[in-house]
């Protein structure tokens, strides 16, 4: 057997391809490594602001005048938690309740940026990196910190800030200290700290708040931080301070933005993708309308009331542009799809994104089969909206979002201003899972409200257009096959997936200017590439196949699509080896010899059947057929085992239980994590259940919740977590509920009835 | 010719025309954004409010619909049943996004108020409203909490993990 560790040929050429960008991106930000130094050093630099009576601590803490430790957060909270673990850490290693903690957003600044997210998409398997890929990554991380994006996605906000919070804590715990030393004329070591407080042998005391002043002055000190363990909150929780006003509406989302004079606008896209206004007339004399503002693909009407906005829209006369509309239909894009993985290595771009072995010499049993996933839309409970005012000094936007820097850039050049001019106030988010990481509507919000200077303007999309200008989680096309020696284990395994790569368009339309299909898009092989099981001769191939309907990051993203087809193929595999799914993927992952995420996946696959022995399989109902499917994933550097119980009825699968086992390193806020994989979970089973958003002739087919139907409480399968970490580094959370599910209610379908599910969603009356 | 109600207890009084959403007369002319737009249809139950105790689905009621009624928002929920539902939604924890709590909250509200000995699956089978976040054990949870602290005898079914 080759081995299958060492850098293969496709990882080879994925190196190269990512050095030449690396290269491009570094050359024309910096001149040389020197300006790199210099700009790294003035970011480490960056000290929090503080006014009167407010004491700084470096980036990440400040003392504030009501005497609140306030720690910020350069994410945005969608509901994932950030700011209630933030709140965890900063109480832990400051030693106090975590309602003597406030957490604040973060400024504006590179000081705050997230690599993780970019560095995470790199196509190189973090689990065996060479050194030439350790450097690269290295650089590149210098080099991303240097640009400053400050973004949230990709499961990375816990991993981006819980080693610089705890380094900070540490810090200015320490100049606290030293300044109680100090006033109290007393060693260090004989200070008791305690609520807040510090107090000296002789019983004098003062509270962190009177101390900060002069905490402040010392300078700070590097405090060796412990490996993460259970302490009075990490590894607990505590209740989240965002819930009570949640719970009782008090809770402000971008939606919520209500400012002295504010208009509102409501707005209407090309019916069709591509399509353009072409004229746009308001009759006089229509009740509470302001005006009109025509786009280059929409139409606005600004009005006093947003209901006042609507009617308006209705009288509007408006003739739409066709000529350079998509006239893409659902079906021509799975047609175009076969025909890419039909022309085989003859077709371009294809990229291989990761190898081992040589798949010619593979030979045995031939198993082979096609799996699809159709385009789906966001549809977060919050609809798209975002308020702008516009002046001569500058924009202020007020919007639920997943990155300031991007809506810095967009509403600058929606505005025609230098970025620094933007003022960015961030609600709550009603919602994200990757929608709001693409800030088109930011810039729409702008332009409208330009034509309004000096006014709030609150541009809010109806229903229906929040689903016709999402970016949809792109449908894709996988062919695999394997060969199966004679123990039933594969000898070759070859996957291809057509897909458009999310990256490049992404990109184009964040810098239009920017030259796509550089690189693979690792985002849309992810849970395909770099396996966990021993597949000796392999091959995945990414075949980009772009129909123009745009495309970007759903929830999981490419783990979401290809642990589908990854897993379910699995289960083909055991069934033609006549082996039970769990006893086959034992073989398999032991097959894959001494590598780390092998190992990690084995203890989950160990406690799934221990849980799949005590739990016995829930009764069907009368003239129903049960069954459990498994399925097991790594993402976001977590892992992830699921098993599902389904029951079907006719035409009709129920999913009634799921149990999930989970490996995210250590989990510093556990409640959280449970509630994260469930939700997870329900969303990607919207996806199993119900999901897909057609095309007819570049028209978006669904508008509402009735055309795009999502899970509801009665449907809800009940879900336990087992929490089962492994003490590795810190994996992504928010996430990875989502991939596993598709496959393991496949598994259990076919449990159930012996028919196979290889498209998404899932209809018994197709497959 | 504006509409006279109660709103929140109080009487009030609407100006936004008679064939107005009403959730868009308490949000934009009222600023009673706790009621909240998933989808102008009637299909999520975000702006979910309770009309002479019924949970209702304000981007579907006109505001001449409500002349006369008594209409209650997550500004002005008040009350025993009320206060159970809110506090077994903060012990379950049950919000992420939390953009349709307030709705579901409402409706629960509305729910258990008109039957108080109402089991869990009863109550919970009137609550068709959409969380995009996922959080139904949570709110199973939270539902099975509020129905302990109403009638002290714990529920028979358990929680949902």
């Amino acid at each position: 057997m080759s081995d299958v560790r060492k850098p293969s040929r496709g990882a080879r050429i994925a190196r190269r391809t990512f050095l030449t960008f690396a290269g491009i991106v570094g050359g024309g930000l910096l001149v040389g490594a020197g300006a790199l130094a210099w700009r790294l050093k003035t970011i480490d630099g960056y000290k929090l602001p503080a006014g009167d009576g407010e004491a700084s601590f470096g980036a990440w803490l400040r003392i504030a005048r009501d005497g609140k430790i306030e720690v910020v957060v350069p994410h945005q909270d969608m509901g994932q938690g950030i700011y209630a673990l933030a709140v965890l850490l900063a109480a832990e290693g400051l030693k106090v309740a975590p309602d003597a903690v406030r957490a604040v957003p973060a400024p504006i600044d590179a000081r705050y940026a997230n690599p993780v997210m970019l560095l995470d998409g790199l196509p190189m398997d973090d689990a065996a990196l060479s050194a030439p890929q350790r450097a690269t990554l290295w650089t590149f991380d210098k080099l991303v910190r240097a640009l400053g994006l400050q973004a949230t996605g990709g499961s990375t906000s816990t991993r981006n800030i819980t080693g610089p919070i705890r380094t900070a804590a540490a810090s200015a715990l320490d100049a606290l200290t030293r300044a109680a030393a100090q006033r109290f004329g007393t060693p260090v070591e004989t200070l008791k700290i305690a609520g807040g407080t510090i107090t000296a042998p002789n019983g004098k005391h003062a509270s962190y708040g009177e101390l900060a002043a002069d905490a402040a002055l010392f300078s700070p000190r590097a405090i060796a931080v412990p490996p993460l363990a259970a302490g009075d909150y990490i590894g607990r929780g505590a209740p989240r301070f965002d819930v009570p006003p949640k719970v009782r509406g008090q809770a402000r989302y971008g939606i919520d933005t209500r400012e002295a004079g504010q208009l509102y606008a409501a707005i209407r896209h090309a019916p069709r993708l591509g399509g353009r206004l072409a004229q746009a007339s308001m009759p006089a004399g229509v009740a509470g309308v302001r005006g009109l503002v025509k786009g280059g693909d929409y139409v606005a009407v600004v009005a006093d009331s947003y209901a006042a906005a609507m009617a308006g829209l209705d009288k509007a006369e408006v003739r739409w542009d066709d000529a350079k509309a998509l006239n893409v239909s659902t079906r021509d894009v799975f047609d175009a799809y076969r025909a890419a993985l039909d022309k085989g290595t003859a077709y371009k771009p294809r990229w291989v994104v990761d190898s081992a072995g040589d798949l010619a010499k593979a030979a045995g049993k031939e198993v082979r089969a096609t799996y699809t996933a159709p385009f789906l839309a966001h549809a977060t409970m919050e609809p798209i909206n975002a308020t702008a005012l516009v002046t001569d000094a500058g924009v202020k936007v007020w919007a639920g979002h997943q990155s300031t820097s991007l809506v810095q850039l967009l509403a600058a050049g929606a505005a025609g201003i230098e970025s620094a001019k933007v003022e960015v106030v961030t609600p709550y988010l009603g919602g994200g899972f990757g929608r709001r990481a693409d800030l088109g509507y930011v810039a729409k919000a702008v332009e409208i409200a330009r034509q309004f200077k000096g006014t709030p303007v609150q541009t809010i999309w109806s229903r229906a257009e929040d689903i016709r200008d999402d970016v949809f989680r792109p449908a894709a096309m996988a062919d695999v096959s394997a060969t199966l020696g004679g123990d039933g284990l594969p000898t070759g395994f070859l996957y291809r997936v057509a897909v458009p790569s999310i990256t490049d368009q992404f990109v184009a339309r964040v810098l239009p200017s920017a030259k796509g299909g550089l690189m693979a898009d690792r985002t849309t092989v992810d849970g395909a590439v770099f396996p966990f099981y021993g597949l000796p001769n392999r091959s995945i191939e990414n075949f980009t196949v772009d129909s123009g309907i745009p495309v970007g990051f759903w929830r999981s993203v490419g783990y979401g699509l290809n642990c589908f087809f990854v897993e379910s193929f699995i289960d083909e595999l055991a069934v033609a080896a006549g082996a039970t799914p769990l006893a086959y993927r034992a073989r398999l992952l032991a097959a894959a010899g001494d590598y780390e995420p092998a190992r990690r996946a084995s203890a989950l696959l160990a406690r799934m059947q221990a849980y799949d022995q005590a739990t016995p399989l829930l009764p069907p109902g009368k003239g129903a057929k049960a069954g459990r499917g498994f399925a097991l994933t790594e993402c976001f550097h977590s892992f992830v085992g699921q098993v599902a119980d389904v029951e079907v009825t006719g035409g009709e699968i129920r999913v009634k239980r799921v149990h999930a086992v989970v490996d995210c390193g250590f989990a510093i806020d556990p409640p959280n994590v449970v509630a994260q994989v469930r939700s997870a979970i329900n969303y990607g089973l919207t996806a199993v259940l119900y999901g897909k958003v057609d095309f007819d002739q570049g028209k978006v087919v669904p508008t509402n919740f009735d055309s795009y139907p999502v899970l509801t409480l009665d449907l809800a399968p009940q879900i336990s977590v087992d929490v089962a970490n492994s003490g590795a580094a810190l994996g992504g959370v928010g996430e990875i509920g989502t991939p596993a599910i598709a496959p393991a209610v496949a598994n259990a379908v076919f449990a159930a009835t012996g028919k196979r599910m290889r498209a998404l969603p899932f209809d018994l009356q197709v497959s | 010719m504006s509409v006279e109600l109660t709103l929140n207890g109080q009487p009030a009084s609407l100006a936004s025309p008679k064939d107005t959403p009403l959730l868009w007369a308490l949000r934009d002319e009222k600023s009673l954004v706790g009621v909240k737009f998933g989808c102008g249809a009637g299909l999520c139950g975000a702006c979910t409010v309770i009309v002479d105790g019924q949970q209702t689905r304000s981007c579907q009621t006109m505001v001449g619909e409500v002349a006369g009624k008594r209409v209650t928002t997550i500004e002005g929920l008040d009350g025993g049943v009320a206060r159970a539902v809110i506090d077994g939604w903060i012990k379950a924890q049950a919000p992420q996004c939390g953009y349709c709590q307030p709705g579901f909250v409402m409706a629960a509200t509305s729910v258990i108020a008109a039957d108080p000995k109402a089991n869990r699956d009863s109550v919970l089978s009137q609550l068709t409203n959409i969380c995009r976040c996922g959080t139904y054990d949570a709110i199973r949870d939270a539902v099975g909490h509020a129905l302990v602290a109403l009638n002290g005898a714990p529920q028979k079914q358990g929680s949902a993990q």
